[in-house]
C-alpha cells in the first residue's frame, strides 16, 4: 500500500497515539479489515515502554485508545522500547 | 448523583428484560457495573471470574471451543498450545456466555478475547503469547508450572539426529 494514503481512521488512531505518547519514536497504525476500520494493527516505540513488562506496555495502549477500541471488533498491538 | 445511579438501573433493567434474563446490568464502559453491582454472582462476576482463571493452571478464555475455534486470534492460541503439547486446560467460549464475555474483560482490565491465564494471573491475548512462543518465554513460564513443553524434546530430537 502507498504509505501517502491513511484511512481517516488510521490517521485519527496516530494522532491519539502520539497525543498519549509524548515520548514515542515510531508510531505507525494499519488498518487490517480492508479499509473498514473494525480491525487496526499497532505498533509503537517508545521510551515510556522502558522496563515495564508486555502485557503493561500493551494495557497502556488500550488505556490510551479506550474510547475508540470500542467501535472496533479486534486490535493488535506491537510495543518495544528503543534501542539504548 | 443517585438520580444518575438510578437511571443506569433502569435502563440495565430494560436491557435485561430484553435478553429475557434477571441478570445484572451489564455496561461496556470500564469502572462503571464493576464494584457496585457485583454483588448479584452472576457468571460474569468478579467472584465467579476469579474462581473460573484459579480452576487450573492454564485457562483461556475464547471465542469457540479447542476444537473448534471460532475466531483466528482464539485458533492461533489454541494453536501455540498444541504446538507445546498442551492440551490439558481450562477453555471458556465466552460466545455461549455473554456475562461472563463482559465479565472477563472488566475482570483483567483488557477489551480483547483471547484471554490467557496461567496460574490465575492475566498473562495476554494472541500477540502477547505468540512472542512468548517465539521468544522461548512460553517454555519456561510452562516449566514454572510444572508443564514440559513438548517443544523442549522436539528439540532433543533434533540433536540426536
Amino acid at each position: 500500500r502507498s504509505f501517502a494514503s491513511q484511512t481517516d481512521g488510521e490517521s485519527r488512531l496516530a494522532r491519539v497515539l502520539r497525543e498519549k505518547f509524548p515520548r514515542a519514536s515510531a508510531i505507525k497504525v494499519v488498518d487490517i479489515s480492508g479499509g473498514c476500520g473494525a480491525m487496526y494493527e499497532i505498533h509503537i516505540e517508545s521510551e515510556e515502554f522502558r522496563e515495564k513488562r508486555t502485557v503493561q506496555q500493551h494495557q497502556m495502549v488500550n488505556q490510551a485508545l479506550s474510547e475508540e477500541i470500542k467501535h472496533m471488533h479486534g486490535l493488535r498491538i506491537f510495543t518495544s522500547a528503543p534501542k539504548p | 448523583m443517585r438520580a444518575a445511579v438510578r437511571t443506569g438501573w433502569r435502563i440495565g433493567a430494560a436491557a435485561a428484560a430484553l435478553r429475557g434474563r434477571a441478570g445484572r446490568p451489564l455496561s461496556q464502559a470500564a469502572g462503571e457495573g464493576g464494584t457496585g453491582e457485583e454483588g448479584g454472582g452472576g457468571s460474569g462476576s468478579r467472584e465467579a471470574v476469579e474462581r473460573l482463571v484459579r480452576e487450573h493452571p492454564v485457562v483461556v478464555f475464547m471465542k469457540g471451543s479447542p476444537a473448534q475455534p471460532l475466531c483466528g486470534f482464539s485458533n492461533a492460541v489454541v494453536q501455540i498450545l498444541r504446538l507445546h503439547g498442551v492440551e490439558d486446560y481450562r477453555a471458556h467460549d465466552v460466545l455461549q456466555d455473554p456475562d461472563l464475555r463482559q465479565g472477563i474483560k472488566n475482570y483483567s482490565n483488557w477489551p480483547t478475547i483471547p484471554q490467557v491465564y496461567l496460574n490465575g494471573e492475566f498473562v495476554g491475548g494472541c500477540d502477547i503469547l505468540l512472542q512468548m512462543h517465539q521468544n522461548g518465554d512460553l517454555v519456561e513460564e510452562l516449566k514454572k508450572l510444572g508443564i514440559r513443553s513438548a517443544l523442549l524434546d522436539a528439540e532433543k530430537d533434533e540433536e540426536k539426529k
